[in-house]
């Protein structure tokens, strides 16, 4: 375990732990992580405030914003935002006023930074719930605070993810890597292990911050993996709360998908590493507690370029076939050349080639086969593939359906989980057997 | 007597005793070349050993190194290969000593000169390796990256890339060996000059519409994106 330097993180900076020191402790602490997101913030702000006085008002609760060097003003924005009219929206005034915080994180600039300011504001604090929530939220309301916090303080669970309607077509990489291997790998039918906002005991932020991963990519990106599946890999009390609707602002169109799959698949492999003797034990899954009372929700629509996203499959098979075969079977690499041949209409990547795809490149990773980043990153044609087949296969299905095949997929996963492990253990993993 | 005295028995000893004093240095040449041969061969056994404990072959089969090879008819595994060029370095090493020891002006003055410019040798070997290394790695991001954005030409870049890398370090090798130096780097500027000032003008006097509509043709599919967010 890491000791942590006096100097790195926010006991280095006096102001912030001088004001803390006045504030000696409190109960709760809602994080919101930022790096200009000026526009949005003000509301996501002002929704934790009314949620704050409307569901804890006899709790000592701070709000803490760790800014990545925002140059729109986004601090500002924190710090002017409040409720004018409580009685507006029907709150009681808090008898306890919420106490806020806005300070910029130190260390490698990434989300994970971010968390691990808010994580040892809540070590200081002792604080008993915490609460993150994403600062580009437009669809947050004050219910979301307490469904992400009273399961910390009324049934002491550890961990709350977030449980989300979302379209059909979003949250693709969820969908179908992230959800069906966290479920196959840990057990535990979390449906969303990168929502993003997320509710955890100041027990979780303090065995959080002890784990040495600040200089790692967790602090740059993958800390909403790295955090679900710390808090399942170490046995504490896990649930989920359904929060309505996950509508946040656009994401930058220029994102490049390539890393964003890079970022979250090398993060959920890398964990597969540090956690082999938790994962290959475990077998099946089942659900966990699910908070919230589920109701139907109307979603903007996806437009879908289909015939864009089988060419790019296609254009991979061609070209990054010498790569796949580094890690694929023969047999599905006949296959993917079979598939290269069809027309749109008649497209389709199955569930089982697909899981046996995402269990391969995990394989290739571990045996570092080749650089990590090139080999992640020539997965995107086939999750392209995968995801244009996924969307011909539920054109015309409702969200039960869609719901009902992710399922399905999931259960793949869990049923080639042997053939994973088998691999593994090929290839030197597992401590009993290396 | 006298007159045969001189003319053919003490040359004769002349030579009996130069042959003499000769005779040591030939006998430690000798031996060193049989010690050669033997380290030679044991050396190659051991590194050979070696190679296969840390599965050299597998990397450098990852590496493409065994393709590489393949294509200019060299069948056997990268291990095999590089333990026999170890024995050979040894062995020659010793062939040197050998040569030294017999103390022949002109041969050591020619071992002399070799010697100073062995460090080139490696550096310049060391330079192509990396080159090699170095283009593999930049061929693949490239490709891998081309073919992520759609780039109907992702091959022919990531070749041109590797070929660029190449030759890069083969220019550099060249000019660490001493061979040609001034030529070398004027033929390498006037290339990369020439095809930065020959696409300049293609694309940038010449017809920027067609450029435009051409480089659009060639590497965009089109510019329709869908909404969905993957994350």
């Amino acid at each position: 375990m890491k000791k942590i330097d006096k100097n790195d993180g926010i006991t280095g900076r006096k102001e912030l732990r001088d004001s803390l020191r006045s504030m000696k402790r409190a109960d709760i602490l809602v994080g919101i992580p930022s790096y200009n997101n000026a526009r949005t913030i003000g509301h996501v702000v002002k929704a934790v405030q009314a949620g704050l006085a409307k569901y804890f008002p006899h709790m000592r609760a701070v709000l803490v914003n760790s800014d990545g060097g925002s140059t729109d003003g986004t601090p500002d924005v924190v710090q002017k935002a409040s409720i004018e009219d409580f009685q507006s929206i029907l709150v009681r005034h808090r008898a306890i006023p919420v106490f806020k915080i806005a300070t910029p994180y130190s260390g490698i600039p990434g989300k994970g930074s971010a968390f691990r300011t808010i994580f040892e504001i809540a070590g200081m604090l002792k604080v008993k719930a915490c609460a993150v929530v994403d600062s580009d939220l437009r669809s947050i309301t004050p219910e979301w605070i307490e469904l992400l916090i009273k399961p910390l303080i009324d049934d002491s669970y550890d961990y709350v993810a977030p449980l989300y309607h979302r379209h059909k077509y979003d949250g693709t990489i969820t969908n179908s890597i992230v959800y069906p291997l966290t479920r196959a790998l840990y057990g535990k039918r979390i449906r969303q292990p990168i929502g993003g906002d997320f509710g955890f005991s100041g027990k979780l932020a303090e065995f959080y911050l002890s784990k040495d991963v600040w200089e790692t990519d967790v602090a740059r990106f993958g800390i909403d993996i790295w955090m679900t599946t710390t808090a399942v890999a170490n046995d504490f009390r896990v649930c989920q709360a359904f929060l309505g609707a996950k509508i946040h602002d656009p994401k930058d169109p220029g994102a490049d998908l390539s890393a964003m799959l890079y970022e979250v698949t090398g993060a959920a492999f890398d964990l597969m590493e540090a956690y082999e003797d938790v994962w290959n034990k475990v077998s099946g899954s089942e659900d966990i507690p699910s908070y919230g009372f589920q109701y139907a929700v109307g979603l903007e629509p996806v437009s879908v370029n289909l015939e864009r996203m089988v060419d790019k499959f296609r254009l991979g098979v061609e070209e990054l076939g010498s790569i796949w075969k580094e890690v694929l079977s023969p047999d599905i690499i006949d296959f993917l050349y079979d598939v290269k041949k069809v027309s749109v209409d008649n497209f389709h990547i199955p569930s089982e080639a697909w899981a046996e795809i995402v269990y391969s490149f995990a394989i290739g990773v571990h045996r570092k086969i080749m650089n990590k980043e090139h080999l992640l990153k020539s997965l995107t044609p086939l999750y392209m593939g995968r995801t244009a087949s996924f969307v011909i296969e539920t054109a015309g299905s409702d969200s039960a359906e869609v719901e009902a095949k992710i399922d399905e997929l999931c259960q793949v996963f869990e049923h080639k989980k042997n053939m994973l492990i088998a691999d593994w253990v090929q290839q030197g993993g597992f401590h009993e057997h290396s | 007597m006298n007159i045969l005295d001189r003319i053919i028995v003490e040359p004769l000893e002349q030579f009996c005793e130069k042959i003499i004093r000769f005779m040591p240095n030939v006998l430690t040449s000798v031996v060193m070349l049989i010690i050669g041969i033997i380290a030679g061969s044991v050396l190659k056994g051991a590194f050979l050993r070696i190679f296969k404990a840390v599965n050299l072959d597998k990397y450098c089969e990852r590496f493409g190194m065994v393709d590489m090879l393949a294509k200019s008819g060299i069948e056997e595994p990268v291990s095999v290969i590089l333990s026999r060029i170890i024995k050979l370095v040894t062995i020659f090493i010793f062939i040197v000593i050998a040569l030294q020891s017999l103390n022949f002006p002109s041969v050591t003055m020619i071992m002399d000169r070799f010697f100073l410019y062995l460090p080139n040798v490696f550096v310049a070997a060391l330079l192509l390796f990396a080159g090699y290394i170095l283009s593999s790695f930049g061929g693949r991001a490239v490709l891998i990256a081309a073919v992520n954005s759609g780039i109907r030409s992702a091959r022919l870049i990531s070749r041109l890339v590797r070929i660029f890398i190449l030759l890069l370090s083969l220019s550099m090798a060249l000019e660490q060996l001493d061979i040609g130096k001034g030529t070398i780097v004027l033929a390498f500027s006037i290339l990369l000059g020439g095809a930065v000032l020959s696409l300049s003008i293609a694309f940038g006097l010449g017809g920027r519409d067609i450029a435009r509509k051409y480089l659009e043709k060639k590497f965009m599919k089109d510019d329709e994106n869908d909404d969905i967010q993957h994350l």
